[in-house]
Order: C-alpha cells, then sequence, then structure tokens
C-alpha cells in the first residue's frame, strides 16, 4: 500500500511517498499507520497525538482531501470508504496554517475563541459559594455542543473559510458561542452573540461540510442558525447589516435553507464587509460596544502595546 | 502587514516582554527578539511574572488564580502541546468534592476515605484541608461554566467512586475530565490568560536556591532560549509512560517536571508509589474508567465467577483501584483469565445494565470498546487488564497552604506535585480535584510571591540554555542514527519497568532492574537522531521526554527498592504486610551534580484518623 504525505519541513511543500504492507497496518487506527511509519520508516515525518481515545482532538488529518480524527478512525474504514484503494493520499487540516507536515498552527484559532468570550457570565443568583441550578431540560440543550473536542476537522471542510478567512472564523468558534449564550445558566447571552455577529456569523453558507465531517457529530452550521436566530431576536436587525442580515436569514432558516448562486457570490465579495461595518457603528452608536472590544476586550496591560496593536489592526484592515 | 502579524503580535506583546537576547546562539534572538516590542530589560533576557508550566486542570487554574490576585502580573501558560491535549482531557469518571451533606457526608469523611484509600502515608492534615477545598472547588467549576450532570432537583450529579464511603463522586457524564478542561481553558481566556503552546521547558534553573526561571524549546522552530520569572508553577502532570504502552495515559505524560527538578536540586517523593487501573483495555491500555464498576458493571473470569467476590465481598467491584487491580493479575496469574501472556485478560460486563443506560451514562466507554476491541459493551463484556494510571509521587512540595516547593518562587501542582494528599494510592475522582484545588492555590502564591519579588539574575539559566543547546546540535547535527533505536528503547523500558516494578514487585526483580536501567542509559547516551532540522522536531521531544522517563524510573526504583514492605499500589511480594514501625515515612529522592541518586526520608503526618490495618 501507498501513502502519499503532503510535507512542509518550515521552508518547501513537498510530497513524499511511503509503502508499506497491508497487513502491518490494518489492525490500526489512522494514528497507529502515522505511528507505524514514523518509527519504523522516517522518523522526520510530524503530526501530533496526545490521548490516542479521541478525546483531546490532536490527530485530525486530511485522507484524500477529506478531514479524519487519526485515533478515531480505523483503517478498515477507510479501506471501506475507498473501495479498497491502495493508495491513499494524507495531508494536513485545510484552512489552518502549516507548521510542519501534518501539524498545524492552532494559535489563530485560540485567538477567535477568544473573541467570543467562550467563559460564563453566571446569571446573579448564582454564586461561587453555592453554584448554579440547571434542570435536564435546560442541560441537554447545551450538552452536545460540548462534546466539541478543538480537533479543527470542521474548520479544514469549512468552504467559506477557504474562500476568505479574513472575515470569518473556524466554524467551532460559533459552536462554542452558541453553547454558552444557549446555556441556562448565562447572564446574557449577548455577550457572546454580539463578537460573533461582529466576527463573521453572516458570513457562512451554509454548506454544511462542517456537520458532514464532524466526529463527534456536532453541526456548527446548525448552531451558527441558532446564534443568528438569537441576534436576530435580541434586537441585533435594524441598519444596514442586519437589514440584509434579514433577508438572508429569511432565504436561509425560513426558506429553503439553502443560497442561491447569485446571493452567494454577493455575499462572498462585498457584502459581508459593509454587514459587518454596518452591525458595528450601529452597536457602537448605541453605546453598546466598546470598539476595543475587537480585540478580545479583557484590560490591556501597557499603554505601548495597546497603541501598537490599534496601528497594527489598522494595517491589517486596509489590506 | 499581515493578518498573521496582528495576532501574533498581540498574543506575545501582551505576554511576555521580550528583550534582545543576552545569550548569543543562532536563531534563537531571532524568534524572539522579531515579536520583541518592547525596550530590553536590564538582563536583556525574556521575562514574565508569573510562569506557569503545563495547561492542564491545574495550569489552567493556577493562571486564572494568578491573574485574579494580581492583575497587573504577566501571567504566561506554557505548554508543549494545545492547552485542551493534556491527561486532564482524558478523565472520564468524576471529581470528587462534598456538596451535598444530606446523606451524612462530610468533608471529613472524605478526608478519612482519602487517608484510607492511600494506606496511611498521606499527611492527614493536608488531607482535611484538601476535603474542604474540593467541596467549595465543584460550585466554583459550576459556577464558571461546567456543565455538571444534574440531578432531579438541578444540582450537580454524582456517582460512587472506588474506595468512597458515600457517593461524592460529582460528574459531566463521562467525560468530566474533557469538560473540566474545556470549562478551565475558556475561564482563562475570560480571564485574559496567555499562551505559549508548542513550547518545552527543558529545564528549570535554581540558583542560589531561588527559582530564576526555565528553559524553552520552541518547537516550532527549534529555538532554545531563557525566560526568566519571577515565579514558576510547574504543573506538568505525570510520569505513568515510564510503563510505556501499559498505561491509559497521553503521550506527553513523561515527568517532565519531576524529571527538571531533580536536575536542579529538588526532592521528587514518593516517586515509587504508581498507580495501576485495574481496567484498561487489553490492547494499548486505554481506559475503560471507573464510571463502568460504578455504574454497576461486574468482572468475571474464565470461569464465568464474579471473583472480586474472594478478595473483598462487601465491595466486590468498588474496592479500591490497587486491590482490583491485583485482584484481576492474581486471577490471570493463577489461570483464571483469558488469553495468554500480555495477551492475557479477564472480563467486564455492563450488558445488564441495559443499552438505554449505557448510552446516557457510559458513551465515551462504549466508544473506546469499539475503537480498541471491535465491540460493542451493550452485547458483549470487555477484555480487560490493568494499566498504569496515576502518579501519586511527584515534585514535594513543602505545603497545601502554598503549594510552594524547597525553592523560593518555585511552586508545583497537580499531578506533578507531591503534596502527599494521596499517598500509597489515590482514590478515583481525587485527582481532578487535586489539579483543580492545588492549581489555585498554586496560582495565588505564585501571583503573591511575584509582586513581592524581583527577577534572578539569570547567569546559571543562561548556562543551561548553551547546554542544551549544543545538546540539540549533538543528538540532531550528525543526522546519523537508526530510525527505530529510540523507539525502541523506549518499549524496552516499558516492559521492564512493568515486568519488574509494575503490580508485583520483589527485591530480586528490582535488582535486575537496576542493571537494566544502567544500560538503558548508556544506550540513550549514545543514541542519536536523524533529523537534523530545528523545526517542529518532534524526534528530539521524544528523545528528550525518554531522558525523562529514564530520571522517573531510576527515582521510583529506587524508592521501591529501599521501601521493604507493601502499601497502597506498592506490593512487595517480599515483604507482603504493611510496615508502620519502619515506613510510615515519605521517601524523598535526590540527584547530585554528578547524576548520583539519593534517598532521604520524612515522616508522615499523622492526625485525627487512627492508623489501622486497611481492610475492606
Ligand atoms: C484516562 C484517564 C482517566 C482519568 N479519570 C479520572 C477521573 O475520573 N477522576 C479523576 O479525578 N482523575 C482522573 N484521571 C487523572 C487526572 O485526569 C489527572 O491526574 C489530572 O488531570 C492531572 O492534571 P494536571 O493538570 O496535573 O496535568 P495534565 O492534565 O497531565 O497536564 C500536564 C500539562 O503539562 C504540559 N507539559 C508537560 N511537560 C511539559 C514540558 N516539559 N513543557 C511544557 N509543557 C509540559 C502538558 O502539555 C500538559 O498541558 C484520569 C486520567 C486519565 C489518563
Ligand atoms: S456551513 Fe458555514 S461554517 Fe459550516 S462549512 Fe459551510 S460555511 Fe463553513
Ligand atoms: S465542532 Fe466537531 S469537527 Fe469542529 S472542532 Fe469541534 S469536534 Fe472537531
Ligand atoms: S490523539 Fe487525541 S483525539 Fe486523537
Amino acid at each position: 500500500m501507498k501513502f502519499i504525505i503532503d510535507r512542509f519541513d518550515g521552508k518547501k511543500n513537498y510530497q513524499q511517498t511511503y509503502t508499506v504492507e497491508k497487513k502491518d497496518i490494518e489492525a490500526l487506527t489512522l494514528l497507529g499507520t502515522l505511528l507505524f511509519i514514523k518509527q519504523h520508516q522516517d522518523i522526520t515525518l510530524n503530526f501530533t497525538a496526545s490521548c490516542r481515545m479521541a478525546i483531546c482532538g490532536a490527530c485530525g488529518v486530511r485522507v484524500n482531501g477529506h478531514s479524519y480524527l487519526g485515533c478515531d478512525t480505523k483503517m478498515t474504514e477507510l479501506f471501506e470508504a475507498y473501495k479498497d484503494a491502495d493508495t491513499f493520499r494524507i495531508s494536513p487540516l485545510a484552512n489552518y496554517t502549516v507548521i510542519s507536515d501534518l501539524a498545524v498552527d492552532w494559535e489563530p484559532a485560540i485567538e477567535n475563541l477568544r473573541k467570543i468570550k467562550p467563559g460564563l457570565v453566571a446569571k446573579d443568583k448564582f454564586s461561587e459559594k453555592e453554584g448554579c441550578v440547571q434542570n435536564q431540560e435546560e442541560y441537554d440543550r447545551i450538552v452536545k455542543q460540548w462534546d466539541c473536542v478543538l480537533c479543527g476537522c470542521c474548520a479544514s471542510e469549512c468552504n467559506k473559510l477557504s474562500a476568505d478567512r479574513s472575515d470569518y472564523m473556524e466554524p467551532f468558534v460559533y459552536t462554542q458561542a452558541w453553547r454558552v449564550a444557549n446555556d441556562s445558566r448565562s447572564k446574557d447571552p449577548m455577550i457572546h452573540v454580539k463578537p460573533a455577529v461582529l466576527n463573521g456569523l453572516w458570513n457562512c453558507v451554509h454548506c454544511h461540510e462542517c456537520s458532514n465531517r464532524c466526529p463527534k457529530h456536532i453541526s456548527s452550521a446548525d448552531d451558527i442558525a441558532g446564534l443568528r436566530a438569537l441576534a436576530m431576536k435580541k434586537g441585533l436587525n435594524s441598519g444596514v447589516g442586519p437589514a440584509h442580515a434579514k433577508s438572508f436569514y429569511t432565504d436561509l432558516v425560513e426558506d429553503s435553507g439553502r443560497l442561491n448562486e447569485i446571493r452567494l457570490a454577493l455575499r462572498t465579495e462585498g457584502v459581508s464587509t459593509a454587514l459587518r461595518a454596518g452591525t458595528a457603528i450601529t452597536l457602537m452608536r448605541a453605546g453598546k460596544m466598546n470598539p476595543l472590544e475587537i480585540f478580545g476586550g479583557h484590560t490591556i496591560e501597557g499603554h505601548k502595546d495597546l497603541v501598537k496593536m490599534i496601528e497594527a489592526a489598522k494595517a491589517a484592515n486596509k489590506e | 502587514m499581515s493578518e498573521q502579524f496582528t495576532r501574533r503580535e498581540f498574543l506575545q506583546s501582551a505576554c511576555i516582554t521580550m528583550g534582545a537576547l543576552a545569550v548569543s546562539t543562532t536563531g534563537v534572538e531571532k524568534a524572539f527578539a522579531a515579536s520583541s516590542t518592547s525596550t530590553p530589560n536590564s538582563s536583556g533576557m525574556p521575562t514574565c511574572d508569573v510562569l506557569i508550566i503545563g495547561s492542564g486542570a491545574a495550569g489552567l487554574r493556577a493562571a486564572v488564580a494568578a491573574r485574579k490576585k494580581n492583575p497587573n502580573l504577566s501571567v504566561v501558560v506554557v505548554s508543549k502541546v494545545m492547552p485542551t491535549r493534556s491527561a486532564t482531557t482524558m478523565a472520564e469518571g468524576g471529581i470528587n468534592g462534598v456538596i451535598d451533606f444530606s446523606e451524612g457526608d462530610s468533608f471529613e469523611l472524605h478526608a478519612k476515605d482519602t487517608v484510607k484509600g492511600g494506606d496511611f502515608l498521606v499527611d492527614q492534615d493536608t488531607a482535611m484541608k484538601f476535603a474542604t477545598y474540593a467541596g467549595a472547588a465543584i460550585h466554583e467549576l459550576d459556577y464558571i461554566g461546567m456543565p455538571f450532570s444534574r440531578d432531579s432537583k438541578g444540582n450537580v450529579d454524582k456517582r460512587y467512586a472506588g474506595g468512597a464511603s458515600k457517593i461524592r463522586c460529582n460528574f459531566a457524564e463521562d467525560k468530566t475530565g474533557h469538560i473540566l478542561t474545556h470549562t478551565c481553558l475558556d475561564d482563562a481566556l475570560k480571564n485574559g490568560v496567555k499562551f505559549l503552546m508548542d513550547h518545552h521547558m527543558l529545564d528549570l534553573s535554581i540558583e542560589n536556591g531561588h527559582c530564576e526561571g526555565v528553559v524553552l524549546r520552541n518547537i516550532r522552530t527549534g529555538d532554545i532560549a531563557p525566560v526568566r520569572a519571577k515565579s514558576v508553577v510547574l504543573a506538568t502532570g505525570g510520569y505513568t509512560r515510564v510503563f510505556w504502552n501499559r498505561t491509559s495515559t497521553p503521550y506527553i505524560a513523561t515527568g517532565d517536571g519531576a524529571a527538571a527538578a531533580l536536575r536542579a536540586g529538588l526532592i521528587f517523593k514518593d516517586p515509587e508509589m504508581l498507580q495501576f487501573h485495574p481496567t484498561g483495555v487489553c490492547h494499548g491500555g486505554t481506559l475503560i474508567t471507573e464510571a463502568a464498576r460504578g455504574e454497576g458493571g461486574i468482572l468475571l473470569n474464565n470461569l464465568g465467577e464474579r471473583f472480586m467476590k474472594r478478595y473483598v465481598p462487601n465491595k466486590m467491584e468498588l474496592a479500591p483501584r490497587d486491590i482490583v487491580a491485583r485482584s484481576i493479575e492474581t486471577e490471570i496469574r493463577e489461570g483464571r483469565g483469558y488469553g495468554h501472556d500480555m495477551e492475557a485478560y479477564v472480563l467486564l460486563d455492563v450488558t445488564h445494565l441495559g443499552k438505554e443506560k449505557i448510552m446516557k451514562n457510559l458513551p465515551q466507554i462504549r466508544h473506546i470498546g469499539m475503537l480498541f476491541e471491535n465491540m460493542d459493551l451493550v452485547e458483549k463484556p470487555i477484555a480487560i487488564r490493568p494499566t498504569a494510571h496515576y502518579s501519586m509521587g511527584g515534585i514535594h512540595v513543602t505545603s497545601l497552604d502554598t503549594m510552594a516547593t524547597p525553592a523560593p518562587g518555585l511552586f508545583a501542582a497537580g499531578e506533578a506535585a507531591c503534596v502527599s494528599i494521596h499517598g500509597a494510592n489515590r482514590l478515583g475522582g481525587n485527582s481532578l480535584c487535586d489539579a483543580t484545588v492545588t492549581g489555585k492555590i498554586a496560582g495565588i502564591n505564585a501571583a503573591e510571591y511575584a509582586a513581592k519579588a524581583g527577577f534572578g539574575a539569570g547567569k546559571r539559566l543562561n548556562d543551561l540554555t548553551l547546554k542544551w543547546t549544543s545538546h540539540f546540535k549533538e543528538i540532531t547535527g550528525s543526522g546519523k542514527g537508526n530510525v527505530n533505536d529510540m523507539y525502541a528503547l523506549r518499549e524496552e523500558l516499558g516492559a521492564a519497568n512493568w515486568y519488574n516494578m509494575g503490580i508485583f514487585r520483589t527485591e530480586s526483580k528490582l535488582l535486575a532492574l537496576a542493571d537494566k536501567h544502567a544500560e538503558f542509559q548508556a544506550r540513550y547516551d549514545a543514541i542519536r537522531i536523524p533529523n537534523t532540522n530545528p523545526v517542529f522536531n518532534t524526534a528530539y521531544t521524544e528523545y528528550v521526554e525518554l531522558g525523562n522517563l529514564l530520571l522517573a524510573s531510576r527515582a521510583a526504583l529506587m524508592g521501591a527498592t529501599a521501601r521493604k514492605e507493601s502499601r497502597g499500589s506498592h506490593f512487595r511480594e517480599d515483604y507482603l504486610k504493611r510496615d508502620d514501625a519502619n515506613f510510615l515515612k515519605h521517601s524523598m529522592v535526590t540527584m547530585d551534580e554528578k547524576g548520583q541518586m539519593h534517598l532521604d526520608w520524612k515522616d508522615v503526618v499523622v492526625g485525627q484518623f487512627k492508623i489501622e490495618e486497611r481492610k475492606y
């Protein structure tokens, strides 16, 4: 059997083919196969793994273009899915910056998570001393999204991210925003919804690729729809952006659930910018938003750093 | 300016004030100086007020606590992986802590079970305080967003865990650790904690008795650099990978913290106390957690007997881990298991719980059954065998009040630390709250210390950095060496430790292991890694980790050989009895400059719980 692996050594990209006996790997998982190659054939091959039990999210890679969680995928499954093919192409997750071979950079994704303020701000009636109370129904509403292991498989498949990542975040970021906004213990869902809106919520093209590949069967696409509904319900529905948003929303949620091609093109090309700016201006006028919140909103130490970041942000925005 | 610049710049400028480096080694300055935003400080080394190594529950809680204690301090979490890839994520069963007193449970009972479970090697004052803090920690976790499973009243739900006299193991389905980690990450992000991921701590530097910082390797670039810190918290997790493929823990549990502490002249306490979990999957050691037995799962031998009735009739499968693990191994040894040699096993059966209950309360466990044994727990019992699971031993910490090591400025927390909560055997559910509780205390105290302290001179730190820089060159520079040398040695070390220092130990086995260790060390020193690329050289990372495992193995062996008694997880077939007259004390291992190890002892603190025979 052949494995063609996409490699990157920090300077150049290339492909390398590894030949292994089927009998050596057929009882293994995909991660097991990668380990087999590294430990027997090529010690320079790099990838990440930690738990080998499908819970830490470290081992997401692509096989023939589709994302898989390496330790959660048996080779027999792959043989079946690809009709006993004897060659597989293994690549790093798409829509991430590759550090080396199959290892990708998670730092930007973590900073995106920071933006939606994933930490719960509990209702005033709850306290650190006594904890919270939540009934089964309320718990059931959020527990699915808590399965997210931050493996990045959804982001790898996301068409919107591939088209233009400058005004969008990884699908799981919205999932996490939804899980906390939708939590009955949460004081104010808008703490998380607002930054989601400001960071691309309406730019999802609803292709559902993220949902198709999530190893935990989470649908970020649905979570995005949920966040949108919440945003509209909570009054983020006036101004230029939200007007577009509204028609977009009607299109998706109440209509066919799919965008037609023309609107899709329109949205990815131009409307998104107007939408974001529009919403942001509305919010700022209403005094609801500190413009610096786009950086994550916490206190920033050091004036110099602050100025520097604002400059950097301006520069980045201009591009 | 690219978008990447914005993010990187933001992350790094706000967290570490990286100056131009004093250490002039190729490449190093580039990595840090490129992101340098502020004027160099007096010594020119990168600095940070509170530096936390490790991003499991202990590290993340320490970081938040430090930020809350003093928001003016820079707090950075360093981790060799992405924050959520830690061992904490893998915990399933639950987290102990008394929050419901209606059925007669109390902090004292929790402490008592902990002391008894730990076979009295627990410092009793510590256990008592720990139990109190554990209760508070559960509410706090709930408050910061942890979605615990709920009882009918909407309160945190709980289940039985082995060795507990009351039901006090709080849980979030069977993904408690995963959910806990993500809750703690969210809270850390909320509190402005910054991360340096893919950074490997190689060593820490103690000068004039004070901790002055650590040597970090940026795995992404290969740059090795010193970082000075006013205080450092080691939250690097355990060292159970000394049994390489017979453990439930992740690949990263290589005892880096304990090894660095040893090299820096600190104390590795109770290193021989390694816990074996009774139920790993037969192939690969991955865990079928206590939750399975907590929910009512039973163990069966090849005669179809529920054999635990022979060993602990009143507790059966819910007896403490060490006892269940030994019972299983005994069954296998006496021919009542299935299979042979390393492939031998007994069965764990949950089928009688019914599909609905399994799907609701044990979904993760079922999944593991599918993945590793290719079978559905709903339909069939699963093949299991004991697996190394937890390190009770760790970096010696003087008291639970501060989690400080004897070296001012250095703190330790979680599984990496040993403040003697778990003694010779940890109870199920006690380590998540250990990590949560001790992490927080370490963070608070590290912040308090940092607010008052200054930076060390960093001279020794410099020297260490230079040493590591040339080490990288020496090990990888020639490009020579065989692919499999290191991996083969790692497996051999694991197997040798398992057979000679595993569940059953004897003098002769331990002495034989000492010879093996000497041979392994010599082979290790001669290994060269055929990868010259500094970028993400994971083979070199693994090489360094293997060195740490060797060191941890040697320390554990020293303790295991000297402790001529059986206590908790440390079971000597040649000294079957617990010997309180001689060994009611902690083993304290240190290493001198020449690499020679020394053993000392420290008395256990006895309190309100009477020392008695451990019977169930
Ligand atoms: C399968 C499994 C199930 C478990 N179930 C339970 C349970 O049900 N209940 C319970 O209470 N406990 C359980 N435990 C134990 C518990 O999960 C751990 O003991 C606990 O989470 C340890 O937390 P920690 O923060 O100390 O370390 P870890 O979570 O192990 O984190 C260590 C961190 O240190 C980092 N690190 C290590 N070395 C370096 C270095 N040199 N440089 C930089 N970073 C480094 C790692 O990247 C990691 O982020 C279980 C453990 C396992 C493996
Ligand atoms: S549905 Fe939205 S988030 Fe999901 S893949 Fe498509 S564009 Fe991306
Ligand atoms: S939503 Fe699913 S695919 Fe995306 S990161 Fe989370 S677990 Fe992975
Ligand atoms: S190694 Fe943890 S999810 Fe695969």
